[in-house]
């Protein structure tokens, strides 16, 4: 019962003025610099970073956790209103919940993301305050074949995702791996495919990728059909969420939220390949998976649960081991060690407070985040009614500078604009980009988690299938491809057969 | 690839139009990604790789995954072929169906716009870059009141600088030679610097 | 070990005491513009008939200098660039932004320091493991590109083994090496770290590199059990041995390390491995007017001289006597050079 008590002692830290604030300031900047198309969370809390200086230790976690919680958010914001996902892990929310908004629904999609974004937060930060211990020692369990193995999972569920040609989606997908390989390999310091450019040499890196493919490609589109921003209505009002709607996908909210709890804890994954992964699982469990992609209320739901259910998780190996697994904590991390602050099991033992302290306030911005993200969502839908071409013209500026401000680099913008006219003629010709995107994603973590394995068990193939966690989890991505594509083969089988009859 | 986004009319008469050679286009994609993909791989270094490697080496896993998209982009083409034999036939990729007219000069137009933006960008800097780049995309996509315009252009320009050279700290480009010079003295002007 | 006060302990009172006295580095910008004051538009006529960089050294520095920190944030780098920006700003009196421009092992960042224009606005920090990464063929950079400031940080590396694991000294690991495969997490191939491990070999005591591209992944890998020791700085590390988690076995110098007088060198166990330090420097692109660089190394003097940098640079086991001039140019030069030789072995 002591980490009640802690808690209760974190929480009322957490109720002062200033804490509070502090958090409320971070959930709010989180959450529209989500939203803003080309700054992602990771982004925002880099930018933030020296202001924590000024800061105390706690109050640095507060404010930088609260640009976390909402930052996931925020990206879904103009997924959800204008088919731009703000963050990589929104994209699912370009599919049905896109989908919802061209029916004239974006004030029910925006409902059930936030509700369900705040209650996988929520559950998260739950686990984080009670259950950190024990998910602490069964991440240590994890190694590299495990992460591998969690990394093909989230490749299979694109291929899950795929409506109708899998074949067409495999070759998108191997596209974007292929496209991770640019720059200097993880394992050996060898730069491939640079073409004698030093500045290839570097990479691509998926936010880069994502920006120009999914903004430049959709702003364009803007500019030559002349269509307008504004919400639609339908019958002169907009259909609101009610609570039936909520409960009706309570049981993608959980699935999703178990996901993303799980997936959070893997380093390097994060959010993204928990939302896609979450999204995946929905379309086999659901009654409606055939019809995901058109506006189905538990394709939104799940994902957007699971990406935020991956914030409190991510931030359990962290605060209990000292070890970020993302480019979120990373920066956490960089935080609490500018103040001489080095998390790990000690900081448990010698500074309780501060770690119930955080706890409460990842609590607390998970509950005040359905404010405002909703807040925020109305600021959005009110900024919808300037004239698109206004509108377009920042997006794009915001686009270039997020670009930039990826790793501060002009050639990260010109690889953008270069993916934003290949995802143009992409989106003109049908070939789609997400899995592209993903497998720009989860193609370097694949291959360094492969080679790293295989380096640590003398070149033995078997590892993977080998070891009992790691052989589980690619039973079931071999379990979930079969799964999928069954209906596929059965279809096309009886189709064959109606034509020959 | 080029081929095949160059076309203008709206699906549906594409498709009724689709004959002879045009029903082959849409292959094309696949087929410039199997050479792609047999190509690359003797391009992956343009330095010399030292002889003795731990392990599988830098060039495996990008093989292996150039080899799968050869597979698949193989079988790709060879299923469209077997479809497209018959005059029914469709190819795997069916172009999008536009729900109102497309103007694809346009769309060309504002494509060429944002890569000379961002050509511009290194050479005359965030500042002007942006305003021009502003200016012109509003201009072109119908906002054409100066009174509009101007306030837009400008207030937007400095409320980015603000929010991201001043407050985010963020080093974007001040251009090169007097650019550079304009875009300081931008900067201490406005506070900034 | 047990005389010394953990880290979190001392460093926290410090760190909340700072924060009142020491002006939020942004309002220094404040001062630097008010001061310009009036010749803002003569300051920037000159600037714009003249271009930058003409102005006189009385002038320098009269706006904010970037900071570039060539990894990404939340490495020994990013903490290095970081605390040295903040610490600068007070004895050059302008903001110091700091920008990460990560990529191919911090040459990006090194580009972006040599391709600025070589008026001083620019510096960056140069590391030891950069300066290794050209001896395999990565990036453009060169030593002649840069001019070493200082080098302000430099420790060498240790293994290190699981406090729970079976061999609980040098001695035990390498001779189960002899016989056995052992495991060691590293940063990579063809790093410090496989040159460090391919003169083990030489000596008789093979052990299996197994490089993790990310350091948290590395440093997780002994602790859960997945590698048998660690080659690491013990600065990166400092949170496992103080939780007592990693355990140091053997430094890889010519004397025992200060913080661990218990931990002998791999010469008294009977293999000479040394001159492979981790060091951090801070450099500007070459060509920056003699002038201006005095300027910066004295800054640099008096930040590192600070009682907030000894605390820091203690808490990472990276305390030097700050080396400048032609001595850290060669540093530099011979590191490049020394790793090279090594690898065509």
């Amino acid at each position: 019962m002591a980490a009640f008590e802690l808690l209760g002692g974190g929480f009322s830290a957490a109720f002062q003025l200033w804490p509070f604030l502090t958090i409320v300031t971070g959930l709010l900047v989180g959450v529209v610099a989500g939203a803003l198309p080309g700054i992602s969370f990771v982004n925002a809390m880099a930018m933030a970073l020296p202001f924590t200086y000024v800061m105390s230790p706690t109050q640095s976690m507060l404010f930088l956790g609260g640009i976390y919680v909402g930052g996931v958010f925020g990206g879904s914001i103009s997924a959800i209103m204008i088919n731009v996902p703000g963050t990589p892990a929104s994209l699912p929310a370009t599919w049905d919940g896109y989908a919802m908004t061209k029916r004239g629904e974006v004030k029910r999609a925006l409902a059930i993301a936030v509700t369900a974004s705040a209650t996988g937060g929520l559950v998260s930060a739950l686990v984080l305050a009670f259950l950190s211990a024990p998910f602490a020692t069964f991440a240590l369990k994890f190694s590299q074949p495990e992460f591998f193995a969690a990394t093909v999972l989230g490749l299979v569920s694109v291929i899950a995702i795929a409506k109708d040609r899998p074949l067409v989606t495999l070759v998108s997908l191997v596209l974007g791996i292929v496209v991770g390989t640019v720059g200097v390999d993880p394992l050996y310091g060898q730069a491939r495919f640079s073409f004698g450019i030093p500045e290839m040499e570097s990479g691509i890196r998926f936010v880069v990728v994502m920006i120009g493919l999914f903004a430049i490609g959709e702003v364009v589109d803007l500019l030559a059909t002349n269509r307008d921003l504004r919400p639609k209505t339908q019958g002169g009002r907009q259909i609101g969420a009610k609570l039936a709607d909520i409960l009706g996908v309570k049981g993608a909210i959980l699935r999703g939220t178990g996901i993303g709890c799980l997936i959070g804890m893997i380093p390097g994954a994060g959010a993204t390949p928990g939302a896609v992964i979450a999204y995946g699982v929905e379309k086999q469990v659901s009654t409606r998976g055939a019809e995901f992609g058109t506006g189905v209320e538990a394709g939104l739901a799940a994902p957007e649960a699971a990406k935020n259910a991956t914030t409190g998780a991510a931030m359990v190996p962290l605060l209990t081991l000292g070890i970020p697994g993302s480019a979120a904590t990373a920066i956490m991390l960089a935080a609490m060690m500018l103040h001489g602050v080095n998390p790990g099991p000690l900081l448990f033992i010698m500074d309780p407070s501060m770690v119930y302290t955080i706890f409460a306030a990842m609590i607390i911005a998970n509950v005040l985040m359905i404010g405002a993200g909703l807040g925020v969502a109305q600021v959005f839908s009110t900024l919808m009614r300037t004239p698109p071409a206004i509108l377009a013209a920042f997006i794009i500026v915001l686009s270039v500078i997020g670009a930039y401000g990826v790793r501060n680099n002009i050639f990260d913008v010109w690889v953008c604009l270069a993916f934003g006219v290949l995802g143009w003629g992409m989106k003109r010709i049908g070939f789609p980009s997400a899995p592209l995107v993903l497998g720009v994603i989860l193609g370097p973590l694949a291959e360094r988690y492969f080679l790293t394995s295989l380096a640590n068990s003398q070149q033995d193939w078997t590892v993977f299938v080998t070891r009992p966690i790691s052989g589980t989890i690619l039973a079931l991505a071999g379990v979930f491809v079969l799964w999928s594509l069954w209906p596929g083969i059965i279809g096309r089988l009886a189709r064959r057969r109606e034509r020959a009859a | 690839m080029a081929g095949t986004i160059r076309e203008n009319q709206p699906a549906a008469e594409r498709e009724a139009r689709a004959s002879g050679w045009r029903r082959f286009v849409p292959t094309l994609l696949p087929a410039g990604l199997l050479i792609l993909a047999l190509i690359l791989p003797a391009r992956m270094f343009s330095r010399g790789q030292s002889a003795d490697v731990v392990g599988l080496g830098p060039a495996a896993w990008p093989g292996a995954m150039l080899l799968a998209l050869a597979v698949l982009s193989a079988i790709w083409v060879a299923r469209d072929l077997w479809a497209l034999r018959r005059p029914g036939g469709q190819p795997l990729l069916t172009p999008v169906v536009e729900e109102g007219p497309y103007a694809m000069g346009k769309a060309v137009a504002g494509l060429v716009m944002i890569v000379v933006y961002g050509w511009l960008l290194s050479v005359i800097g965030f500042a002007l870059a942006s305003a021009l780049f502003i200016a012109g995309w509003c201009v072109f996509g119908g906002v054409r009141n100066p009174l509009v315009l101007v306030p837009v252009t400008l207030i937007g320009t400095v409320a980015l600088l603000w929010l991201f050279m001043g407050l985010a700290l963020m080093p974007l480009p001040r251009g090169q030679g007097v650019f550079d010079g304009f875009s300081i003295w931008l900067l201490q002007t406005t506070g900034i610097y | 070990m047990t005389n010394r006060t953990p880290i979190a302990a001392t460093s926290r009172p410090a760190a909340g005491r700072a924060a009142p006295d020491r002006p939020h580095p942004r309002s220094r910008a404040v001062p630097a513009a008010s001061r310009a004051g009036l010749g803002v538009l003569a300051a920037a006529a000159v600037s714009l008939g003249m271009g930058a960089g003409t102005a006189d050294a009385q002038d320098y520095p009269d706006r904010p200098i970037e900071m570039v920190v060539t990894f990404g944030p939340g490495g020994g780098a990013d903490l290095m660039g970081r605390t040295m920006a903040r610490l600068l700003e007070e004895p050059l009196g302008v903001s110091i932004p700091v920008s990460n421009v990560a990529g191919a092992s911090g040459n990006a960042g090194l580009t972006r320091l040599r391709t600025n224009p070589a008026d001083g606005y620019t510096i960056g920090t140069l590391i030891s493991l950069t300066v290794a990464s050209w001896a395999s063929g990565l990036g453009d950079n060169a030593p002649e590109d840069f001019q070493v400031i200082s080098v302000v940080q430099s420790s060498p590396s240790f293994l290190f083994v699981p406090a729970n694991g079976p061999h609980q000294s040098a001695e035990a690991l390498f001779e189960y090496a002899k016989s056995n495969p052992v495991t060691v997490a590293t940063s990579g191939y063809g790093t410090q770290d496989d040159v460090t491990l391919k003169l083990l070999a030489n000596a008789g005591i093979t052990m299996e590199n197994v490089p993790f591209q990310a350091p948290a992944e590395r440093y997780a890998s002994p602790i859960g059990g997945h590698t048998m020791a660690i080659y690491e700085e013990p600065g990166d590390v400092a949170q496992f041995i103080e939780a007592g988690q990693l355990v140091p076995v053997v430094v890889f110098s010519e004397e025992r390390h200060p913080a661990f007088p218990d931990v002998p060198t791999s010469a008294e166990l009977g293999i000479d491995i040394s001159g492979l330090d981790n060091y951090r420097s801070v450099a500007v692109p070459a060509g920056v007017p003699e002038d201006r660089v005095a300027i910066l190394e004295d800054a640099v003097a008096q930040a590192v001289s600070t009682e907030e940098w000894q605390e820091f640079c203690e808490s990472t086991y990276t305390c030097i006597e700050p080396v400048t001039g032609e001595a850290a140019q060669a540093m530099v030069g011979d590191f490049r050079d020394l790793i090279a030789e090594q690898l065509s072995q």
